[in-house]
């Protein structure tokens, strides 16, 4: 029975309710929408991600869910400890985060249906600006305090079902979340000004269709391509409309060689279109990864990913590359599953880079 | 407990000891701006409002010579003040006997002790402050003018004392005339002393049942400008009679009367005043403030709603223009604004509460524009929308300064200080707004 790994899950799920249900963020999404969210499961990403297109447990594709022989609820979690140098002024970071949730299982008729939560954008950030401003003819030595915390969250219903080597699915999104920010300016004389704390909070709203296949070919092979589409992205303060912005077309393409049953590669690309979501400063993307699986009680995951993002100033997209490798563990007959994952990242651009290390954790349990 | 139990119980303690670290964050990353920073940060704007004083006036007579808290005591020539009160009556006979026999005695003064306090006693800007006690007739009241007091002040004081002489004792006290110091306040410059008035120089009249009205000349090395403290401020002169009973020609000391009547009888001022020859204070199409009695200027603000609703306050300054005094004083003054609680021009109520603005103090007429901080004021008309965005603009005689608030008195001062209004197209009051404007979050 699954209850030796509830006391997991359950603190797991304490530490969701603390931190918020978001992605890694980075300095390079605060000029733009934020910062995407990835899709994937921690087993998915200790192969940079590389099997997600394939893994049930992750949310990347629609088809993937129907390798969900049995209801199945998976929750993901992550610490990041991140450094940014920029221009020689250095900063250190921790965040925390559980990007996703997902519950899923078969329906009927070989239809597997699953429904779950993940971070699309991340846009939380904390700058301390300290500067002068010209007032009544004299320079005024202020600090400004900027943060905002929240993000956009994909609300996920999607869809699968084999047909002999095929596997189509095929999903429906809502974008949701808020984001309260918080801008604080304070004067050194403050006996001739007072300080300033401006706060709002960011309502959102979008919406999305999703579609994917999976082919097996023969026995070793498999070849996955998705599609997703998002409607604009509507932000609202106090129900009134302060922003639309164009959401990316996202399609990508996978391959999985399992030569041996104890041993499997990948490979995928994905595209996704977000130089329209913002101004000069929003790129479209390509993001690439491979990784590889060996063993099955307790397996090695490896694999590296790279690409680039989609915010970021100085006309040039940001770049990112990570190396990732985990294990897991099947617990109580299959019922219940624990992946750990480490990531390095590293992220360059317009004079900031920006170094990770991630730990995730993914819990699964299948009652 | 097995080895497998403990082993499923590090797993589960693990995972919560990393929960519990996944409740800690510190998102805060180098910042660079615009580069690195939210788009449509805190941005400050100033402002000159121009027009943002409209319908404004000047009304006279709110606080008069006989209300104000303080007396003033002015020797500078053209300003000229004289501090006036009349005491009140006292029992002029006592009991000789309690019992069936009802003779009384009529008390006999020896001295009289008068407590008065010298505010405003500036002794480096004075030196030899020097009172000049003058006795006057008891029928003084609110009509009493300078001119009508003339022939009283023109004749011998009962005394004259020199404030500083006797400040500077270090024992307080002159055994020779009997005045003592009873506080010394160098910081306030206050002195609050009793004088030993005897024979002749208590002044007493029996006819008039103890009343004893006196005025008061201050002179010194330099024409001073002081004042004296007023009944309002429960600072009033107040005369103390020492007295015997006469007993069929036998003084008695009335401890010693089977009714033990006290030593000595106080007298507090029924009445207090002060007389100037300083000119009338007449209105014009200029703001006027100060005077006796106190004149005052309503301002009324017009702050565009755009600015009181959407925007964050950070300072607000009232300029004024000065155009000239109506009466010009050695003393230092300072403006004062109050808000009202309701609009009623000349009748408005005054809020009473520590939200009050103040402008640096000066004397005379300031060589520059004035201006006052308001940032207070404007930041509760912002959040109360409801609150009169009207003030009332008063000259007030600088008593003290502390670290934060300056205090000082209405009517305390015969100056008075025109002020460009808004009838003056170049010179109109203004105010100088710096403000942040409501941040457009959300839009990257």
């Amino acid at each position: 029975m699954t209850y030796r790994i509830l006391p997991g899950l359950a603190a797991l799920l304490a530490g969701a309710a603390a931190a918020s249900l978001q992605g890694q963020d980075s300095p390079f999404g605060i000029n733009g929408l934020g910062t995407p969210g990835r899709f994937e499961s921690a087993r998915a990403r200790a192969t940079g991600g590389a099997f997600a297109a394939f893994d049930p447990l992750s949310a990347l594709t629609d088809a993937s869910i129907a390798g969900l022989g049995r209801l199945t609820a998976i929750a993901t979690g992550t610490t990041s400890y991140l450094s940014d140098d920029l221009g020689g002024a250095s900063a250190s970071r921790r965040a925390s985060r559980f990007p996703l949730f997902q519950v899923g299982g078969p329906a009927w008729s070989r239809v597997v249906l699953a429904a779950g939560v993940s971070t699309y954008l991340d846009r939380t950030f904390h700058v301390e600006i300290e500067d002068t401003v010209t007032l009544a003819g004299s320079r005024q030595a202020i600090t400004d305090n900027l943060s905002g915390d929240g993000g956009v969250t994909d609300i996920r219903v999607v869809a699968a079902r084999r047909f002999g080597r095929l596997t189509l699915g095929a999903g429906l999104h809502l974008l949701s979340g808020s984001t309260r920010f918080q801008f604080v300016r304070n004067f050194t004389d403050t006996s001739s000004y007072g300080d300033v704390a401006q706060t709002g909070e960011v309502a959102y709203r979008g919406s999305g269709g999703s579609a994917s296949a999976i082919l097996t070919v023969g026995r070793q092979l498999e070849l996955a391509g998705f599609w997703r589409i998002d409607s604009r992205l509507r932000s609202e303060e106090n129900g009134e409309k302060v922003a639309t912005n164009d959401l990316p077309t996202t399609y990508g393409g996978a391959i999985r060689w399992r030569p041996a049953p104890e041993a499997a590669v990948a490979a995928s690309v994905t595209y996704r279109g977000w130089a329209s979501a913002a101004d000069s400063n929003a790129y479209n993307t390509t993001g690439w990864s491979a990784g590889a699986e060996f063993g099955r009680t307790v397996p090695l995951r490896v694999g590296v990913r790279g690409g680039t993002l989609p915010f970021g100033p100085g006309g040039r997209a940001p770049r990112e590359t990570a190396f990732a490798a985990g294990t897991g563990r099947v617990f109580a007959g299959g019922r219940g599953i624990i992946d750990v994952t480490v990531e390095r990242l590293r992220r360059t651009g317009a004079g900031l880079t920006e170094t990770a290390w991630t730990v995730l954790f993914g819990v699964a349990v299948r009652p | 407990m097995s080895g497998r139990d403990l082993r499923r119980g590090a797993v589960v303690l693990a995972v919560g000891g990393l929960a519990a670290l996944a409740c800690f964050e510190n998102p805060t990353s180098p910042a660079q701006c615009p580069t690195f920073c939210p788009v449509g940060g805190l941005e400050t704007v100033e402002s000159l409002l121009s027009t943002a004083i409209e319908r404004d006036s000047s009304f006279a007579g709110y606080v008069q010579a006989h209300q104000a808290p303080v007396l003033i005591a002015s020797s500078v020539p053209g300003v000229q003040s004289r501090p006036i009160w009349v005491s009140l009556p006292i029992d002029t006979r006592f009991r000789i006997d309690t019992g069936t026999d009802t003779t009384t005695g009529p008390i006999v003064v020896d001295s009289m002790k008068l407590t008065v306090t010298v505010l405003r006693a500036d002794t480096a800007a004075v030196h030899n402050l020097r009172l000049s006690f003058y006795q006057l007739p008891v029928g003084i009241d609110t009509a009493t003018t300078f001119a009508g007091l003339a022939t009283a002040f023109a004749g011998t004081p009962l005394r004259t004392v020199n404030v500083d002489s006797l400040a500077a004792l270090s024992s307080r006290r002159d055994t020779v005339t009997g005045d003592t110091v009873l506080a010394l306040d160098s910081a306030h410059n206050r002195v609050a002393l009793r004088l030993k008035f005897t024979g002749s120089q208590t002044g007493f009249s029996a006819a008039d049942s103890g009343k004893l009205a006196l005025g008061v000349i201050a002179t010194g090395d330099n024409p001073p400008s002081i004042a004296l403290g007023s009944v309002e401020t429960g600072l009033g002169a107040t005369a103390w009679w020492f007295y015997r009973v006469d007993s069929a020609g036998k003084l008695i000391r009335p401890d010693s009367l089977p009714l033990k009547a006290p030593d000595s009888l106080p007298a507090p001022p029924s009445f207090d005043s002060f007389v100037f020859d300083a000119p009338p204070v007449t209105l014009d199409s200029n703001l006027t403030v100060g005077g006796v009695p106190s004149i005052r200027s309503l301002l009324r603000f017009n702050l565009p709603r755009g600015l009181r609703d959407s925007t964050q306050i950070i300072r607000a300054t009232l300029q004024l223009v000065p155009a000239g005094a109506a009466v010009t004083t050695t003393d230092s003054v300072f403006l004062r604004v109050k808000r009202l609680l309701a609009d009623l021009g000349a009748k408005s109520p005054v809020v009473v509460d520590t939200l009050v603005a103040s402008s640096p103090p000066f004397a005379g007429v300031p060589s520059d524009t004035v201006r006052i901080e308001m940032t207070t004021l404007f930041r509760l008309w912002q959040a109360d929308t409801n609150a009169v965005t009207a003030v009332y603009l008063s000259l007030l005689r600088l008593d003290r300064v502390d670290s934060i608030h300056l205090s000082g008195d209405e009517a305390g001062t015969l100056a008075a200080l025109r002020l460009f209004s808004s009838r003056s197209s170049a010179f109109r009051p203004s105010v100088r707004l710096t403000y942040v404007p409501r941040v457009k979050f959300g839009a990257p």
